[in-house]
């Protein structure tokens, strides 16, 4: 298998110019759309918001990334993430829909798993008690650790092993039906 | 996909998800992520759970939640259960949710209501909770059956616990027959 690309091979092809610039950007895309989807998921709680994000933020990466804005191509993550923080940021105090249009859909819409949703109460019915109660307070309710330990009268930290093993358990759960139902 | 040296652990990811690392390690972690193709992926198995649990509706929901779900164009029907009852109940293809009003319990000392759901026929627990939303004054408890449910067993018992002061216990136990069209 050929072996990919650093960023900083990317970032010199696009700065570059000339026939493989375009395929280079479509590769920056590729590889850093999910993880601005990511991001935009986690601070904005909205998946077309977090797809406006991804478009935003791509589209001005690839306008320094030609201007040659990118200080340390090496590290254009960085850059990206610097990126995301702003415009996210802009996104949360107007509540609106970040500018960029859909100029970079065809490049950069990001592959999200869809999750079924049947099978996943099925999972959840395999949790113990204590497991659901701490899923249902963190994720339905949107409790921190500390709430939700003085809710159910223990300690944050024993909040946080129950909840990270529910969806390790829950993940291991879809993993297995999924793969029945590929069978 | 290249490896990673220093993979992000997994119980940092759900705390990640669940919004609740302090702020100097949600920024590294957020910065390793960003440079990982490994983690990322492994980000987004995490997501996929929380995110999908964050936007699920409650199988138990308050009065106030149905309405904020009529509100957002939500086609809701309810439908009246006594205890003892067991009878078919419709999800046509008209509806988003089906609000099953559980009915016929004195809640006026209630201080916790359990529930359960399991197949009729295994037995199995589909879903629980030890502490549900009740309406004390319509004596009460709101079961928001939703499409999804489809994939699930489609006779369920509902089995209501409720915990009133002094120590009192009242069970009621509904039978529901799904058809999905």
């Amino acid at each position: 298998m050929a072996e990919e690309r650093g960023d900083a091979e990317i970032v010199a092809c696009i700065v570059a110019g000339g026939a493989e610039a375009r395929a280079a950007e479509a590769e920056l895309c590729r590889r850093f759309a999910p993880r601005i989807r990511l991001y935009g998921l986690r601070h904005l709680r909205d998946e077309d918001r977090a797809r406006d994000l991804v478009q935003a933020v791509l589209l001005g990466v690839l306008e320094a990334t030609r201007a040659r804005r990118v200080m340390d191509p090496s590290r254009v993550d960085r850059f990206v993430l610097g990126t995301c923080r702003n415009v996210a940021g802009r996104m949360r105090e107007t509540e609106g829909r970040a500018e960029g249009g859909d100029a970079l859909e065809h490049l950069a819409a990001p592959q999200r798993e869809h999750v079924d949703l049947g099978a996943l109460m099925r999972c959840l019915g395999r949790l113990d008690e204590r497991a659901r109660v701490v899923v249902g307070l963190s994720f339905h309710e949107g409790h921190s650790a500390d709430e939700v330990a003085s809710r159910l009268g223990t300690t944050p930290g024993n909040v946080r092993v129950v909840r990270h093993r529910a969806v390790a358990a829950l993940r291991s759960c879809l993993d297995r039906k999924a793969g029945e139902g590929a069978r | 996909m290249n490896r990673c040296s220093a993979p992000a652990p997994w119980e940092a990811l759900v705390a990640y998800w669940a919004g609740d690392l302090p702020s100097g390690e949600e920024h590294a972690l957020e910065e390793h992520v960003m440079g990982c193709e490994a983690c990322s992926a492994e980000s987004a198995r995490v997501a996929a759970i929380t995110e999908t649990l964050r936007a699920m509706i409650p199988a138990v929901i308050d009065r106030a939640l149905l309405e904020r779900l009529r509100a957002r164009g939500l086609r809701v029907r309810e439908s009246p259960f006594a205890p003892g009852d067991r009878r078919e109940a419709h999800f046509t293809r008209d509806l988003d949710v089906l609000v099953f009003r559980l009915g016929g319990l004195d809640l006026s000392r209630a201080e916790t209501v359990e529930f359960a759901m399991r197949d009729e026929r295994s037995g199995q627990i589909l879903t629980a909770s030890q502490n549900v939303a009740f309406d004390r004054d319509a004596g009460d408890v709101l079961l928001c059956c939703q499409r999804h449910y489809a994939g699930l067993p489609p006779d369920v018992v509902v089995e209501v616990k409720v915990r009133a002061a002094g120590g009192a216990e009242q069970v009621a136990q509904y039978t529901i027959l799904h058809r999905f069209e």
